[in-house]
């Protein structure tokens, strides 16, 4: 417990989960509690009290607005900032707008997204890697509980009489 | 959890990325020389001009554009295919994801260069970007080529992030083992930049797998706009047989069908080469046949449809494209697209053993072939047949261009064995999942077929 958290490894997702209510009964703020696991696990397996979230959808039609928009205004207004005689007919009619805008929303909407991702998941991320990381690419699943000084030895002799053999 | 054993299987995927592997280096080496040849070429054609290439009057557009397309056409492969197999939650696309996407990568970067190529000055690109140009020029949006840059861009920009994204839980699982195997070494380094500080929280996977799913969402659309830009290229031409309503979906047919086309190839080698039959396995060939199969015969009637309308009109331009395939000077490679995209495929494919990797990689190289052929007759074919008699000519490619098509051959193998040795060519953490939702599901599953024995 070098770095004043203790960590669990599960070699199943149930006792992920079980460990995880036992944290919540014992009053563990959610704060405090962290799931690490290399696949997404089951939508529950969370620690009691927290809530996924993501904003991604909303943020892309976002960004495929933006895109659009833009793309849209460069085609127009390169119209009129050159204009040529066209004889009444516009510069760039509106099918050919067209084709641009989409391009220019689908843009938006992929660098919104991939933008969105990286900034829920806190990437770049500079945390440094914790003592059972390698667990982790053997498809274990950590649990980590930040705990007080004082308290980590009852943490930790009761964390070992829950370990199965 | 799938645990150790998961792990022993992995072996076989991570083994390229830690070791020197004969196979790899002596692949590496051979396209190398290869991409020797492609740069030379083209060099030598800038130092020359473009006068050394073998287009002229009537066909200005030769091999560069036929390979243009064949390569934009190849990019099909994989994030459209990966996209909607994920879009439809198709459980055995977990294998092919990863080298199909690599492939769209690649394929898009080499399709792109064409163009470049094909100016002959690639310096003045930078005319069809939206700046204004030292004459105060801005780019044409109302041409199809404007169109191509745009959406290329759009799909380049997207297929590289959609293979980027779902790397990174891979790199993570990398860099936790390195870590504790080789802690101090450049290739740990490497994976620990490359995993960006994931961590693999439920927040992070939720976020995740919300990003992706909604760039396959994006993603179809834009892969279909991008083929259907390039077809119109040639359908907002006058040029007998190129000024066809139904190019745009002919085009993408044709551009899916050679994209599974290099896969099932792709696959079949990745599968022998790499010992990866474990991932790569009959089931993921069948299905994949399956697909193969259904773009082989929409590729035949979509063939048949634009041959049959130009017969029927018997207007005298558009036949004598016409008359030049079925009968003419391009009639045996007419007849030998027809043989190797629709014959050989209708005979292989519709039979369980035809769908085994061996049988459906011979498809896919006849197919490849087929498609080249099939883009070399679109674009020669109708130039060397103008509206004007007297204007009609031939075309031969020189040294210059077969160098080029045979080095981007070259370079696209390079590329791809180079990609082999950096990230695992199959994505660890979507194996797993996969693992886990079978291993979830089977309990259910017996539950449900003897409710009476737990029970009792």
């Amino acid at each position: 417990m070098p770095d004043g958290r203790l960590h669990a490894v599960f070699t199943t997702s149930a006792d992920a989960r079980t460990a995880l209510n036992r944290l919540g009964q014992d009053g563990v703020a959610h704060e405090n509690v962290e799931v690490r696991s290399s696949v997404p696990l089951e939508h529950d397996i969370i620690p009691v009290g927290s809530k996924l979230r993501s904003r991604i959808p909303w943020t892309s039609i976002v960004g495929a607005t933006l895109g659009g928009t833009a793309f849209f205004l460069m085609v127009k207004l390169t119209s009129e900032a050159y204009p040529l005689p066209t004889g009444g007919m516009p510069i760039v009619p509106l099918p050919t707008t067209g084709v641009v805008t989409f391009e220019g929303l689908a843009i938006g909407a992929i660098l919104t997204t991939v933008a969105t991702v990286l900034l829920e998941c806190g990437l770049p991320g500079l945390k440094k890697p914790g003592p059972l990381d390698h667990h982790l690419a053997l498809d274990h699943v950590l649990v980590s509980v930040t705990c007080d000084e004082g308290a980590s030895t009852a943490w930790a002799v009761k964390a070992i009489e829950t370990a199965r053999d | 959890m799938a645990g150790p054993a998961a792990s022993v299987h992995e072996e076989a995927l991570l083994r390229p990325l830690s070791s020197f592997r004969p196979k790899l280096f002596v692949g590496s080496l051979l396209t190398g020389l290869l991409v020797g040849v492609l740069f030379y070429s083209w060099g030598y054609q800038i130092v020359n001009d473009i006068g050394v290439a073998g287009i002229n009057r009537p066909v200005f557009w030769g091999f560069y554009i036929v390979n243009f397309v064949f390569w934009i056409g190849i990019s099909h492969a994989g994030t459209l295919i990966s996209a909607i197999l994920r879009v439809t939650q198709a459980e055995w696309r977990r294998p092919v994801t990863r080298c199909a996407e690599a492939i769209t990568t690649f394929a898009l970067l080499i399709g792109g260069l064409f163009p470049l190529i094909h100016l002959g000055r690639p310096g003045v690109f930078w005319y069809m970007m939206p700046i204004p140009t030292e004459r105060g020029l801005w780019p044409n949006f109302r041409s199809p080529l404007m169109w191509d840059v745009l959406a290329i861009t759009t799909y380049l920009t997207g297929s590289v992030l959609y293979l980027l994204l779902p790397m990174i839980p891979d790199f993570a699982i990398i860099r936790d083992k390195a870590m504790r195997e080789h802690p101090k070494s450049l290739r740990t380094l490497f994976f620990r930049v490359a995993a960006i500080g994931w961590r693999g929280t439920p927040q992070q996977w939720f976020s995740l797998e919300a990003g992706i799913r909604t760039m396959a969402v994006v993603i179809i659309p834009v892969a279909i706009s991008v083929h259907t830009i390039v077809s119109w290229d040639f359908a907002m031409a006058i040029q007998p047989m190129w000024h066809s309503t139904i190019f745009g979906p002919y085009f993408v047919v044709g551009a899916i069908y050679s994209g599974v086309a290099v896969l099932m190839v792709a696959m079949y080698l990745l599968r022998k080469g790499l010992g990866i039959g474990e991932y790569l396995n009959d089931k993921v060939f069948n299905n994949l046949g399956l697909m193969f199969l259904a773009f082989a015969l929409l590729w035949g009637y979509f063939t048949f449809a634009e041959h049959l309308t130009v017969w029927y009109g018997n207007e005298h331009a558009e036949r004598a494209v016409f008359d030049a395939r079925i009968s003419g000077e391009f009639a045996p490679l007419f007849w030998t697209m027809i043989v190797v995209n629709v014959l050989i495929p209708l005979a292989i494919l519709p039979f369980p053993k035809g769908r085994k990797p061996l049988g459906t990689a011979i498809v896919g190289l006849g197919v490849l072939v087929g498609m080249w052929i099939e883009r070399y007759l679109i674009v020669v074919g109708t130039l060397s047949f103008p509206r004007l008699d007297f204007n009609a000519g031939s075309y031969t490619p020189s040294w210059v261009e077969i160098g080029i098509l045979v080095g981007s051959v070259g370079l696209f193998g390079f590329l791809y064995f180079g990609f082999l040795q950096l990230a695992p060519i199959v994505s660890l953490w979507e194996v797993r999942e996969g693992e886990h939702i079978k291993n979830r599901q089977a309990p259910a599953q017996q539950h449900a077929l003897h409710p009476a024995s737990e029970e009792a």
